[in-house]
């Protein structure tokens, strides 16, 4: 028997000798080995030298297929030969010619009459009647009018333009230079400056390079989150799906230690490779630029300090461990519901763009490293990543660039802190989730039955399973993100398509398709078994519903302040339009009790419903409420907001889950959405202009602690009032 | 050592009905008893036998195992069950002998234990000639015995058999079962499941047999088999048809 009994201890002596075996068995799998470590040391220098050569081909391509400038002209007059010769003087000058100079130029000196026939053939591109005695304008004082005349049937470009003023000033400077001899003054008397540039293709190069620094490395750290993510992928497939293809995921599970202990040992082992993935390619990044560094112009990386940069380097990488760690969790989290090895890189196949479009929507222009961006999964981890470089560049550049304020160190640390936070808190729940799918009944022991249903409508069941639920998220998020686009303008007919289109009719469909106990799932109870408890319930409700709408406003001034995103702002705008234009009851309705309505069916029923199950413990139900809280502040879009709704979700929830009913929800949210409309309804035409005018108050203290006064009284009103039935009991 | 009273077992079928897997069984297993799990395909053997292993959850009734219940103390059960079933394998990419060590590890037996215990455990299951071998290469009878050791290796006093030998031929069979009836002299408690009665007929202090989620006979070979010919698989298809068994 054992020699150990219960205990941490004993806990991380199971966890890492599960780490051990199943990196034992990686480390065996030659082609995931490869695949996972050695490809990403050949990517970069392949990307690097095909790109360099893709420039360098590109380069040689348009300089050799660019037209040379060349320019014809026809000069008619009297003095058409003599200024044609000054042109020749002008152009075999060796102290320069003027900017816009021809490469090829071509004079004629013909007739008045044969002159526009010439240019309206294209034979010539500009005709220059020259007056009689230009030359000896030219040659004493005066000036000569010159009027280029061009084709109809021809019309010059702009570059024809451009080389005619060349040519004549380079003529006029001739003739200045005349003057001055004549005058017995220096010819350098009207030329004080003279600009002469050393190394210009060189300074040219430094300054290209040190701009699309940033856009480049932005898109290294999007392939290299990538990258690093795939390195869970191979892993976190055999060490869930791949067991129970084997068949020894059972010999792990009746093993003396929690499902949440096998599923960390699993994952420590997953984080190894992820890391060592990391590492690999953070090596070959280094180790490409230093030779790309060697193929740019010998001063094109001066000004970037070594140190800072390798700073940021490291910055990157310890940023990167969070995104390491999240990639492996959500690989496990993934393939914990697939059956075989074959099903997990499916269900794989989507989380690879989800990535990627997080990844890349962080290299965004207006993302960056403050407020919530760094607490976002790989958004968050390449956004300060991306923030180091740019305080990096920022510090040794001599020049500010006002237009693209770098962001500090100050904020990259705490984007930086903000970020591993975040990452450390994901992936403790994405491990929850991962311990709670791999011990479901269903799932374990899923015959192929389930597998081979495809497109046949399911029974009729009391429930939807967790994964319905999130694809009615998932259906709403998309749906609600076309609505955007396809919506009218007019915010009351958007409002309703949005809750229609995005809410309802995905619902709709799904739960029609699903035949759910429609009772059940959307939680159709009394709070109470009394109408007084009910009465009370509500009342309760309705008073959380206001104090989270202001302690939440309070917290968001607090953080916020006057920083709102143009976004948010300009939705502020138009909801206060809305409220202010139109009854107040119409106000309500679109913005109190649609959304309350809808949107509770959708989240705190279908959703929560299907993700707690029918009597959930207490760890499924706690997870449970907090994915559909996160689903929720998600179909909030504006992420200012999400913080907030993520709050009132999780409250939201809950109250459902403890009251088995979805009543509480629907006040709570209706209360909650009436509060603003109510106070702009009742606010003066100032006080609304000051908030329009980006200026808004700081709420009194006093205003928070009524509205914490309403959540504990509604709290103690529903506790009282509701029929409070414990977790894990089923309906009576 | 194993105790089982009014142990149900329901689930939702992919068409949405409730099957009662395992209804309302009762029995009990006595240290140093093997006893014999018969009944057919669905009858709710390997439910049971699940639910001893702490991998399923019962919807009523309990089961305990070495004195711990299922659900309250599942941890406390594992440590004192070797559990093997016909679908449980062993990693493709590792040798016996690091399966059985890892195992030794995640049950928390000391180091200095496992290497002893793994010689030990080559010798029972004649494990010599494969203890380094990738347990990709080896035959399905090997695999078996493998996959015996790791559930022996923190020596557990009960063993729940879920039809170990189904993927044997006749000797590995033949094997299998005269060590678990060395196991069995040794005090280890054992259920046992198969459909091939005659390997076990012999071998078993007791039967149960089960159809429909329910217990149909229960007894020793000789009480089942009392007065009617055809030995003990007349008397397995005469409780599964619902007739009187002794």
């Amino acid at each position: 028997m054992n020699d150990s009994g219960t205990g941490i201890a004993s806990r991380w002596r199971a966890r890492t000798a599960i780490a051990r075996r199943d990196l034992l068995e990686f480390v065996r799998d030659r082609r995931a080995v490869f695949i996972t470590l050695v490809m990403p040391m050949a990517m970069y220098p392949l990307l690097a030298m095909s790109s360099t050569l893709g420039v360098r081909t590109a380069l040689n391509e348009i300089d050799r297929n660019r037209p040379a400038s060349r320019l014809t002209l026809a000069l008619s007059g009297p003095d058409a030969e003599a200024f044609a010769g000054l042109v020749a003087v002008a152009r075999d000058r060796t102290d320069g010619r003027p900017l816009g100079w021809p490469e090829s130029l071509t004079i004629y000196a013909v007739e008045e009459d044969d002159a526009k026939p010439l240019v309206d053939a294209g034979d010539a591109d500009a005709w220059i009647p020259l007056a009689p005695g230009t030359i000896k304008t030219l040659s004493s004082e005066g000036t000569v009018t010159l009027k280029p005349r061009f084709s109809s049937v021809h019309p010059p470009g702009r570059s024809v333009r451009e080389h005619i003023t060349a040519v004549l000033r380079g003529v006029a400077d001739l003739a200045r230079r005349t003057r001055l001899r004549q005058a017995g003054l220096p010819a350098d008397l009207l030329e004080p400056i003279r600009i002469e540039f050393t190394a210009a293709a060189s300074a040219s190069h430094a300054s290209g390079i040190r701009d699309v620094l940033p856009t480049a490395a932005s898109a290294v750290f999007v392939l290299l989150a990538l990258l690093t993510a795939t390195g869970a992928f191979y892993p976190a497939i055999d060490a869930i799906a791949g067991e129970k293809e084997r068949g020894t995921i059972e010999t792990l599970l009746i093993a003396p230690c929690a499902p949440v202990d096998v599923v960390a040992g699993k994952f420590i082992a997953v984080f190894v490779v992820t890391l060592v993935t990391l590492l690999a390619n953070a090596v070959s990044i280094a180790l490409t630029a230093t030779v790309l560094v060697r193929l740019l112009p010998a001063d094109a990386l001066s000004g970037l300090p070594p140190m800072a940069t390798l700073s940021a380097g490291g910055i990157a990488l310890v940023v990167y461990v969070g995104l390491a760690a999240v990639a492996a969790a959500l690989c496990l989290t993934v393939t914990a519901a697939a059956k075989s090895a074959k099903e997990a890189q499916n269900t794989l196949t989507p989380v690879v763009m989800l990535i990627a479009a997080l990844a890349g929507s962080a290299i965004l222009p207006g993302a960056d490293t403050g407020r919530w961006v760094p607490a976002l999964p790989f958004a968050g981890h390449v956004a300060v990543a991306r923030a180091a470089l740019s305080a990096s560049i920022a510090g040794a550049s001599a020049v500010p660039r006002p237009a693209e304020p770098a962001p500090s160190a100050a904020d990259v640390a705490l984007g930086l802190g903000i970020s591993l936070i975040s990452s450390a808190a994901v992936t403790w729940l994405l491990l929850q989730l991962t311990a709670t799918l791999l011990t479901d009944e269903d799932i374990l022991f899923r015959g192929p039955d389930a597998a081979s249903r495809g497109f046949t409508r399911p029974p009729v069941r009391p429930r939807p399973s967790p994964g319905e639920s999130l694809t009615a998220a998932v259906a709403g998020l998309a749906a609600l993100w076309y609505t955007q686009g396809l919506a009218p303008d007019d915010i009351v007919s958007g409002l309703v398509a949005q809750q229609a289109l995005a809410v309802l009719l995905p619902l709709a469909v799904l739960a029609w398709w699903q035949r759910v106990d429609a009772r059940g799932t959307f939680a159709v109870n009394w709070p109470s078994r009394s109408a007084l408890g009910t009465g009370a319930v509500c009342i309760g409700a309705a008073l959380i519903g206001v104090g989270l709408f202001v302690t939440g406003a309070a917290v968001a001034l607090a953080t916020w302040g006057q920083s709102a995103s143009p976004e948010l702002r300009d939705l502020a705008e138009r909801l206060i339009s809305l409220v202010r234009s139109g009854p107040a009851w119409r106000a309500l309705l679109l913005l109190a009790v649609m959304p309350a309505v809808c949107e509770e069916i959708l989240f705190r029923g279908w959703v929560l419903a299907g993700l707690a199950g029918p009597a959930p413990s207490l760890r499924r139900a706690l997870v449970a409420v907090i994915v559909q809280a996160a689903l929720f502040a998600a179909f909030h879009l504006l992420p200012e907001r999400m913080p907030q709704t993520f709050a009132v979700g999780i409250v939201l929830g809950w109250l459902t889950l403890r009251t088995r009913s979805l009543l509480p929800a629907i006040v709570v949210h209706a209360a909650h959405n009436a509060t603003p409309a109510l106070l702009v309804i009742a606010a003066s035409d100032a006080d609304l202009g000051a908030i329009q005018a980006g200026r808004p108050h700081q709420l009194p203290a006093w205003a928070i602690a009524v509205s914490v006064g309403f959540l504990l009284g509604g709290a103690w009103l529903v506790a009282i009032g509701g029929r409070r039935r414990p977790l894990g009991t089923t309906s009576a | 050592m194993i105790e089982v009273l009014d142990l149900v077992k329901e689930y939702r079928a992919s068409d949405g009905t409730v099957v009662r897997a395992v209804s309302g069984i009762s029995f009990r297993v006595d240290r140093g008893e093997m006893v014999g799990l018969l009944g057919g395909n669905g009858a709710g053997k390997t439910t049971t036998m699940r639910i001893l292993a702490t991998l399923l959850k019962p919807t009523s009734g309990s089961a305990r195992v070495a004195g711990h219940d299922v659900l309250a103390d599942p941890l406390g059960v594992r440590r004192h069950l070797g559990y093997v079933s016909a679908t449980t394998g062993v990693p493709d990419r590792l040798t016996p002998r690091e399966v059985l060590q890892s195992f030794g590890r995640i049950h928390g037996m000391d180091v200095g234990r496992i290497a002893p215990r793994v010689e030990e455990l080559s010798k029972i299951l004649d494990l010599g000639n494969i203890l380094d071998r990738p347990c990709g290469r080896l035959s399905s009878g090997q695999r078996q015995r493998v996959s015996l050791a790791r559930a022996l290796v923190h020596d557990p006093p009960v063993l729940v058999l879920d039809e170990p030998t189904s993927t044997l031929d006749v000797l590995g069979a033949r094997d299998l079962l005269d060590l678990l009836g060395d196991l069995r002299a040794e005090a280890h408690t054992i259920l046992i499941s198969t459909h091939r009665l005659h390997e076990i007929e012999h071998r078993c202090d007791r039967f149960l047999v089960i159809a429909d989620g329910r217990i149909r006979a229960e007894g020793t070979r000789e009480a089942l088999t009392a007065g009617r010919p055809g030995g003990l698989e007349a008397a397995f298809f005469s409780a599964i048809a619902g007739e009187a068994v002794p």
